[in-house]
């Protein structure tokens, strides 16, 4: 699901971080949050977003269309407390291309440096969860 | 709005970037079965916005953009589905005349593209947008007449979308792509180089807008400016998909070429 993140729920987020309801655009704000590193390093990060949610192990794979050229930072987070997630970046033929992958609890985040032009697969997974549904949401940024 | 945020949530998670080399992930496959992922676990492809091309672009050398500007923009023919594939070729056309840093161009597309929305009932959502294009063409910002640009196609395609007008939102997409591609491939052939060619291959995407042109209503999908399209993309595709590891060759950017200008011909004419 493209999903894009109002700016009142942008205010409501940060001005209530402690009465977030369980939504995707709760955990788009999370995965903003793990992307504003890469936006001080001057990473460009795109103002709609991809999530939906997930059970514990069970994966989504967002399709994206990359340049060789650009470095791009896929980040990933949800809003649900002691979950992990986890996002790794493949390409056309199922090999994985990150050169970086990091995760933290509710925070996940891969940096590839795509060797061809061509369609590349950002799995996302949901490891451990509190939860039934873990609500996820993912951005991606250029440089 | 979204700067702010960053600025805010930069406290946050300082600790962790600082921390960063210590929190590597357990380590993932390094190869995956594509295919036995099911359908429904596979999202459609990310359409890239047209800076992630530009940016590239920029690394790649330094074209004539001023000559690959347009003298006219189109004539909105009362359409929709025209006006909305205009807008996309206008909203392209931006981003060309901000490669070519000509502030009276930008502003005047950013006036352009506030006409076609208000053409299509979408004029709210682009207001701001085309006022801060201008501001930022007047202030020679041209990172962020590109920002405001890439925002403004996604306001209009959301605006549309909860207009329950998707079919328009792809068109606008579309344009912007057939036009982009259109001068993507003026600008290789110019100067071949591989790499740069090698931006036209774009297998994926071509397949996504070809199922969003077939998911279209019947009326629509019946036009003749659908009907082009899919023609134009039919023939595209067996050009680009030399990117698999071998180069698009200066014919086949040749042809594309061809193609999409007919496309923006068809696109921009009053008979369309």
């Amino acid at each position: 699901m493209k999903i894009r993140l109002l700016p009142a729920a942008l205010l409501a987020a940060l001005a209530f971080p402690l009465a977030l309801q369980a939504t995707v655009d709760d955990a788009l704000s999370f995965a903003y949050e793990a992307a504003t590193p890469y936006v001080q390093q001057g990473f460009t990060f795109r103002e709609d977003a991809w999530g939906g949610d997930l059970g514990v192990g069970e994966q989504k794979a967002v399709t994206a269309q990359l340049f060789k050229g650009n470095n791009y930072w896929f980040c990933l987070g949800t809003d649900t407390d002691g979950a992990t997630v986890t996002v790794h970046v493949y390409d056309s033929k199922g090999k994985l291309v990150e050169s970086q992958n990091w995760q933290k609890g509710r925070f996940g985040g891969a940096l590839v440096n795509p060797k061809q032009t061509g369609t590349y697969f950002a799995i996302v997974e949901v490891k451990k969860s509190p939860e039934e549904r873990t609500h996820w949401a993912l951005v991606y940024g250029y440089r | 709005m979204r700067n702010t945020f960053f600025g805010i949530a930069a406290a946050s998670v300082a600790t962790l970037v600082a921390h960063a080399s210590i929190l590597r992930a357990e380590p993932a496959p390094q190869q995956i079965d594509l295919s036995k992922f099911p359908a429904a676990a596979v999202q459609d492809v990310v359409v890239p916005v047209p800076s992630e091309i530009f940016n590239v672009l920029d690394k790649l050398g330094h074209p004539n953009w001023k000559g690959e500007l347009r003298e006219s923009m189109g004539k909105n023919t009362g359409n929709r589905a025209q006006v909305a594939l205009l807008l996309g070729t206008v909203i392209a056309e931006g981003f060309i005349a901000v490669e070519a840093e000509d502030s009276e161009r930008i502003k005047q597309i950013g006036h352009d593209v506030l006409d076609l929305s208000r053409a299509v009932g979408v004029e709210k959502a682009v207001v701001a947008r085309s006022k801060a294009i201008v501001d930022k063409a007047d202030a020679r910002d041209w990172n962020g007449a590109r920002k405001e640009l890439d925002g403004a196609l996604q306001d209009v395609r959301g605006a549309m979308d909860e207009l329950n007008d998707e079919d328009l939102a792809q068109l606008v997409s579309l344009g912007g792509w057939v036009r982009g591609t259109e001068v993507l491939t003026s600008i290789v052939q110019k100067d071949y180089k591989r790499d740069r060619a090698e931006l036209l291959h774009q297998p994926e995407l071509l397949n996504y807008f070809d199922r969003r042109l077939d998911d279209m209503s019947p009326r629509l999908r019946k036009s003749d400016l659908v009907t082009q399209l899919k023609a134009m993309l039919g023939e595209i595709r067996p050009l680009i998909l030399e990117g698999e590891g071998r180069k698009i060759s200066p014919k086949s950017v040749d042809q594309i070429h061809s193609v999409t200008s007919k496309m923006v011909v068809t696109i921009t004419s009053s008979d369309a």
